[in-house]
């Protein structure tokens, strides 16, 4: 009998909440089997089974929060299973080569049985519309078809199509809304989960950190023009894995921007990490969550590029680890990607400032003393007005355009 | 384990040299890897030596020699005489030049191909058999592709004499005058069309309701319609019991008879030969059906990779063979993933059978649309004097092809478009539209998907979602 404690699945987290069962008692589990999705402040993860067997006792309901070091499940893993290769029902008439599709109940030892094995009978109805290569192509960019809205006649997904999502770019269209937007029954319903950890953090801060911001819109050609060339050399860069990387070159540069105040009850200090870690927000089914790009400032732009799109692709598929989701030190808020165009985004706790993008649109700029019609970037810049102050802010917004109107300079060798 | 015993190291090891093995083969050889096959009996495996291949040349020559038959009101008057043993000569050689090609296109990729049977003895270990000598062979990587064998039933074992399996019928070099074939699955179905038009009295004990269980059930139909046309004697819901000396007893549902038989050959399906190979020793996991289980890229433990009919899905060569790509290219560093909308289906009996994707009963019961344009509506097939059967066109609501099926002469060659057409997302307008040849049987595909566009050319009546 195996007992599984809820291990201590992130930094500093002491509980977790039951948010789904995916086993019942009764069922044969193999080894990595997701057993049940759990919440902490932080994410949600699917924790997987650490032995084969039959679950025997689960540690709480749906909805209960549990302590680190509690029985989360109890695996009866002892037991001899037959071994009944021999004893198989014939089934006598049995077609040649239409096997049913029955789950595994014989288990030998570990290896997963299959995440979805295709046969004959599978249908073609439920899968993302799309063309074999195409497929490849996605499976290649990380990007997972079922959230890519099809072009094509019937929906079908075009090569296009996953380029455009995969760079974020939609056509220039703003993403495509999810239906579930915005709706929840009428009712009282209780704050927890995701939800509720938004609602902590951000009342927090808020009412933690005096805002400062410094809005700005750039001239994005020579960006976009970076852009679009680099797909044809096979690495293709994205306007925010560009400003990610001038960021995080800018925060090695003003450490303080990259800092924050630690204000308890008996400790007023001001916070230098050693490390900058950038967190790219993201918009998932079930709320706002925030994977960081680890050592940004380590890490050349496509690097940084596919970091992005891997953490996002991982963010809509919900299975973003907790350890993806700690340790930020400043963060980017790319807005535009739903279609806005100004914001005064709010400083997540323990950092000073942030970073938003707007969306890239043709608008009137003076160029060369004329008005003409150019892509344009609108940008703000938050920051904690106790650390940061406008000299700074200013100096750290200098830097970052400077990168980002000639992003040339990004590619030298100027990794740290 | 025998003490002291030296293994010799490999780096990319296949186990089995069937449709799966010999393709797992060429694809590591040609990714750079040094390849070692081991194979048990002949390369080519079940499907060129014993099951695939050899039937269909059966069927060639099954249907030359009932040439007579059909040509007799076209003004040609032929006789046919059967010489089994020159059958049996010409089954041989067309089985050999394919092996032989195997065995070449090997030999050029430089895999080398040791005759033996394989048995893990470690995870990363197996031990081989060749004759009285045992040899040890470690490897980096192993591709198990071991194929499946006949399921026996026990009150009927085979004997090789009067009991067969299906290797046994199609290589005898006489005439069964009462043939049984035990099993109506695709493999009994053809087995029956070719010895019924040979000339032997067939019958089908089938324990199901339909012949062809899985397949859709007008299908199932046409087929047995078809059969019964060739002489053939259909006992379904019967159960083959045992032998006796007055024939082969069978039990349905209104008692027992014993059939005449001289033949009786049990092709009641297939089992994974993961037990052969001692997989479970090697530390992978295998379920009640001696199906192994493996993720999408085919592994089934660290560097062991399996591949085929020891995996889930239909125990089909084309199948293995697209496994075989996926197993080698992630053995090799890749990242494949063996992600199929459809496998296709067909059958060789007369009509012969295509099922691809989802058919028209499920269609119906999913609210889809189907559209069935029958031969009889077809030039092509008037002027080849079969106007027997229909292909039908499935789609979403959408207007995306998601099945087609097809019961005729010859429609198991138009599988490639309908594979193609679900694989590509391809709507009934592209269908429509894509301009076919004419006079050809591809043309019924794009009269079934003018029919679901709601503009039938060649048939007047719309018989939209099988509203006929």
């Amino acid at each position: 009998m195996f007992q599984f404690l809820l291990p201590d699945i992130g930094e500093g987290l002491e509980e977790a909440e039951i948010v789904e069962w995916l086993v019942k008692v009764g069922d044969v589990v193999v080894r990595d089997q997701p057993l049940v999705e759990v919440l902490t402040d932080k994410a949600s993860s699917e924790l997987p089974s650490p032995v084969a067997g039959r679950v025997a006792v689960l540690g709480g309901v749906e909805g209960q929060r549990i302590l680190v070091g509690q029985l989360l499940i109890e695996i009866d893993d002892g037991v001899t299973v037959k071994q009944d290769f021999e004893e198989r029902e014939t089934s006598a008439q049995a077609p040649a080569g239409i096997p049913a599709a029955t789950p595994p109940s014989t288990l030998g030892s570990p290896p997963p049985f299959a995440a979805a094995a295709p046969s004959s009978s599978v249908s073609p109805g439920t899968r993302p519309k799309a063309a074999p290569a195409t497929r490849k192509f996605a499976r290649d960019l990380g990007v997972d078809l079922t959230q890519v809205p099809g072009s094509g006649p019937g929906g079908r997904i075009l090569l296009e199509d996953v380029q455009s999502f995969s760079t974020g770019k939609q056509g220039g269209a703003a993403r495509s809304l999810d239906p579930g937007l915005g709706v929840m029954p009428a009712g009282r319903h209780p704050l927890r989960g995701v939800r509720g950890a938004i609602a902590r953090n951000m009342a927090q801060s808020w009412s933690e950190i005096p805002h400062i911001h410094s809005l700005d819109e750039i001239d994005a050609s020579v960006l976009l023009g970076f852009c679009q060339e680099s797909k044809a050399s096979g690495m293709p860069l994205t306007p925010l894995g560009l400003t990610v990387a001038a960021l995080a070159r800018a925060l090695r540069r003003f450490p303080m921007v990259n800092g924050h105040i630690n204000s308890g009850e008996d400790t007023q200090e001001v916070v230098i990490p050693e490390h900058v870690n950038i967190g790219v927000a993201v918009a998932t089914e079930t709320g706002l969550v925030v994977p960081v790009i680890k050592n940004a400032d380590h890490l050349n732009v496509a690097e940084i590029c596919q970091a992005i799109a891997d953490l996002a692709q991982r963010g809509r598929s919900g299975s973003l680890l907790v350890a993806d989701l700690s340790g930020g030190t400043f963060t980017v808020t790319n807005y535009g990607s739903l279609g806005g165009r100004w914001a005064l985004p709010i400083i997540p706790p323990g950092q000073s400032a942030i970073w938003g993008m707007g969306r890239i649109a043709d608008r009137p700029l003076v160029v060369d003393g004329q008005v003409v019609a150019r892509p344009a970037l609108p940008i703000v810049m938050g920051a904690d007005h106790r650390l940061v102050d406008g000299d700074l802010l200013e100096a750290f917004r200098h830097e970052v355009l400077g990168y980002l109107a000639d992003p040339q300079k990004l590619l030298a060798g100027d990794i740290f | 384990m025998v003490v002291g015993e030296v293994a010799e190291s490999l780096d990319l090891l296949v186990i089995g040299g069937g449709p799966g093995g010999y393709a797992a083969a060429l694809h590591g050889a040609r990714l750079g890897r040094t390849v070692t096959l081991i194979e048990k009996e002949h390369l080519g495996g079940v499907c060129l030596n014993v099951g695939c291949i050899p039937s269909k040349a059966l069927l060639e020559v099954a249907d030359a020699a009932a040439l007579p038959g059909r040509v007799a009101d076209w003004g040609v008057a032929a006789t046919t005489s059967i010489d089994m043993a020159q059958v049996q000569n010409h089954l041989q050689q067309v089985v050999s030049d394919l092996t032989g090609g195997v065995m070449q296109l090997l030999s050029q990729a430089g895999v080398q191909v040791v005759s033996g049977t394989a048995r893990f003895s470690r995870p990363n270990r197996v031990a081989v058999e060749h004759g009285d000598s045992l040899s040890h062979f470690e490897f980096a990587d192993v591709i198990v592709a071991t194929g499946s064998r006949p399921i026996d039933l026990p009150d009927l074992p085979v004997d090789g004499q009067r009991v067969v399996g299906s290797a046994e019928l199609l290589f005898s070099s006489e005439l069964p005058e009462n043939l049984v074939l035990v099993g109506g699955g695709y493999i009994g179905v053809e087995l029956a069309t070719a010895f019924a038009k040979l000339g032997s009295h067939v019958t089908i004990v089938e324990a199901e309701k339909q012949l062809l269980t899985g397949f859709d059930k007008r299908v199932a139909r046409l087929v047995a319609r078809g059969l019964e046309k060739l002489g053939v004697t259909l006992l379904l819901n019967h159960r083959a019991q045992k032998l006796e000396s007055e024939g082969l007893l069978v039990a349905g549902p209104e008692g027992s008879v014993a059939l005449p038989a001289d033949k009786i050959c049990v092709v009641v399906g297939r089992r994974p030969n993961s037990d052969t190979v001692g997989l479970r020793e090697a530390g992978v996991l295998i379920n009640s059906q001696g199906l192994v289980a493996v993720d999408a890229q085919r592994r089934a433990a660290d560097h062991i990779f399996v591949i085929g009919d020891l995996t889930e899905g239909p125990a089909l060569a084309h199948k293995a063979t697209a496994e075989a790509e996926v197993a080698a290219e992630v053995a090799c560093g890749g990242a494949e993933v063996f992600d199929p909308t459809v496998i296709p289906m067909i059958v060789f009996s007369d009509p012969q059978v295509l099922s691809v994707g989802v058919d028209p009963s499920q269609a119906k019961k999913q609210g889809l649309e189907s559209f069935r344009f029958p031969f009889a509506a077809s030039g092509r097939a008037r002027t080849m004097g079969d106007t027997e059967g229909y292909v039908s066109v499935v789609a979403d609501g959408a207007g995306t092809v998601v099945g087609v099926h097809a019961v005729g002469s010859h429609v198991a060659e138009l599988a490639g478009e309908a594979v193609l057409a679900i694989e590509m997302a391809a709507t009934v307008e592209d269908l429509a539209r894509t301009i076919h040849a004419h006079p050809t049987l591809g043309e019924s595909f794009m009269e079934a998907a003018l029919g679901l566009a709601g503009r039938p050319v060649h048939v007047s009546r719309v018989s939209k979602n099988e509203k006929s």
